[in-house]
């Protein structure tokens, strides 16, 4: 390679590594410097550091509860999608793959619907029906597993065409095996990665989704913030930040685990 | 063991006629290949009897049950696909168990058994390995053996060497036949490779368009081919001119017996290995490439607008080359021919 690429290379990295790393000195500054804003200046970088402030959120009942919904919502909405998704994904697969194209489509509908149009559609038709569901928290499940969804079957499609679902069926078809087994047995243990890369990108979306909560009027961790933001704009920062932290290391370990088998992201279709 | 009678099967994909009428007989313990171009319906017919596709008519009987609906899972075949299909997450000897356990094989029963296969396909020392850690033919293998396991009444074979590369192909291929001939398993292969369902088969069926043109041994198809596609599909072939002569044939200026069926006009199926070609400045023929083959050489030859093909032993060869006239005919030895439709 040319010294004149080495530069470039060099220099293009620099100024990106800027673009996203200015901001988030700031926000840290912003959040965990406790110096008055006007006074942030560059010779005061060192002075006055604490994350105190962060450390009341944490004890603030309120945000526990948040944080608590949030994480539930998370887990139920990957136990969900990996549930009804994946022997879905693998039945149109092995069964039907004239359908691929079709559910390939489908799956996209729910980006395509703007949250709001959803949920004054689907609050319509419970309210009326079964208003109970929509009072719970957890009734933000179903759609979170919608929103996941263009991501979600993505990487469960990708991984079952890479183990060549279909020829491992047919092979433990010929051996006398019936659709369940071949779908517990050779299938979901082959899928190990494509599970992990569906269940990383469902807990991302999860954890930074505001508008269905918003408009369903349920506090989870992304209200939650929003309103704490405009009470302690300090203290709201710092806890952005610890949240972006966190769904940085949820996708830090997935992949890592999805490395550990041989696989890159790629190839699990993200 | 199990004799396998497919009769009348028809399957249509949407407007396309994959198999029309097929029939097709297959003797205890026999290993049939059929063999044909792409898109001739060689792999629907191997699926059809697997079971994965149902026929639109037809039926299928094996060993003198009627298993034309019968779900692929009840009808205990073992079948190896063109693609790998070893499962990953097994190893080997796990792979080759995996269909024992499905029958609930009792635990000595299982060891025993995949001791052997193991054996038999000379896998002992690669047993315990992952697929991914294994070279392509070694896949192939666990996969026989795996096919073998449940003692199927019909071993399936689609295409089993074609992602190998040329020399471990020619191994496994007789390999594939030895294991064959010890276990006694009635056998289909498909193929679209001529010399492997030459070299291995007891009997090769060409098909074409859904259709069996010829079912016979491997050297009877290419010495007694039926129709002009058989004869183009397998080996290379000359077609000249057969003119009637009482009730003998003239070719090249020879009169040779033939049996000819038909009516009409004639064309004589003549392989390469039958021709001969003399140096004669006068000759109507003019050589167009010469290539040396080893033992043998190629000589291509332009007589009357028509390109003919020869091969000649190299030790017999005269040296004529590319340019010089030659006067081409039958070899002394070639007596009799083949005669199709023009």
């Amino acid at each position: 390679m040319g010294i004149v690429v080495k530069v470039l290379r060099a220099i293009f990295l620099v100024l990106l590594g800027l673009f996203f790393f200015v901001p988030l000195l700031a926000m840290a500054r912003f959040a965990f410097q406790s110096v008055p804003v006007v006074l942030l200046t560059p010779e005061k970088l060192l002075e006055g550091w604490s994350i105190s402030g962060l450390i009341e959120v944490f004890g603030n009942p309120e945000f526990q509860r948040a944080a608590l919904i949030s994480l539930q919502l998370m887990v139920l909405s990957i136990l969900i999608t990996l549930v009804l998704l994946l022997p879905v994904a693998a039945l149109v697969e092995i069964r039907a793959p004239q359908f691929r194209t079709a559910m390939a489509a489908i799956t996209l509908l729910p980006w395509v619907v703007p949250p709001i149009a959803l949920v004054v559609g689907v609050a319509a038709t419970f309210r009326n029906t079964v208003p109970w569901f929509l009072a719970s928290p957890y009734s933000l499940v179903p759609f979170y597993v919608l929103w996941a969804l263009p991501f979600s079957y993505r990487a469960l499609d990708a991984g079952l065409r890479s183990i060549g679902a279909r020829t491992l069926y047919e092979a433990a078809r010929v051996m006398g095996a019936s659709t369940f087994t071949i779908i517990v047995r050779v299938i979901v243990p082959n899928m190990v990665g494509a599970i992990i890369a569906a269940s990383v990108l469902t807990a991302a979306l999860v954890l930074g989704e505001f508008a269905f909560a918003a408009l369903l009027l349920k506090e989870t961790l992304p209200t939650f913030m929003a309103e704490f933001q405009r009470s302690e704009p300090r203290a709201g920062m710092a806890l952005a930040l610890a949240v972006m932290l966190l769904t940085a290391l949820i996708i830090w370990i997935g992949v890592r685990a999805l490395r550990k088998r041989g696989m890159d992201l790629q190839a699990a279709g993200v | 063991m199990a004799t396998v009678l497919m009769s009348g099967i028809r399957k249509e994909f949407g407007s396309t006629v994959a198999l029309s009428d097929f029939t097709l007989e297959i003797e205890s313990g026999e290993l049939i290949c059929l063999l044909g171009p792409s898109g001739c319906g060689k792999t629907t017919a191997l699926r059809v009897l697997a079971g994965f596709e149902k026929p639109d008519a037809g039926t299928v009987i094996v060993g003198g049950e009627d298993i034309t609906s019968l779900p692929t899972a009840k009808r205990n075949f073992g079948m190896v696909f063109q693609e790998y299909s070893l499962f990953p997450n097994m190893t080997g000897r796990a792979n080759v168990e995996f269909a024992l356990k499905l029958r609930k094989a009792g635990s000595a029963e299982r060891k025993e058994t995949v001791d052997r296969l193991l054996t038999i396909t000379g896998l002992t020392e690669h047993a315990d390995k992952f697929p991914h850690q294994m070279s392509g033919g070694q896949r192939q293998r666990v996969a026989l053996a795996r096919a073998l396991a449940s003692q199927p009444r019909v071993l399936l074979l689609d295409e089993p060497l074609s992602a190998l590369d040329a020399k471990v192909r020619d191994s496994l291929r007789e390999e594939i036949r030895r294991v064959q001939r010890e276990v006694g398993v009635t056998t289909l292969f498909v193929t679209h490779d001529q010399h492997e369902a030459l070299a291995i088969a007891d009997r090769v069926g060409v098909m074409s368009n859904g259709r069996l043109e010829q079912l016979d041994p491997p050297r009877a198809l290419y010495e007694r081919p039926a129709s002009a596609f058989v004869a183009g599909f397998v080996g290379t072939v000359n077609r000249l001119p057969a003119e009637p002569e009482g009730d003998r044939w003239r070719v090249l200026n020879r009169s040779v017996s033939a049996q000819a069926t038909m009516q009409g006009a004639h064309l004589a199926v003549i392989r390469p290995e039958q021709l001969m070609i003399d140096p004669d400045a006068s000759g109507d023929a003019t050589v167009t490439e010469v290539t040396f083959l080893g033992p043998l050489t190629r000589v291509v030859v332009k007589s009357s607008g028509q390109s003919l093909i020869a091969d000649l032993l190299t030790s017999e060869f005269g040296g004529v080359n590319v340019g010089d006239q030659v006067r081409v005919r039958l070899r002394d030895d070639v007596t009799d021919v083949v005669l199709i439709e023009a």
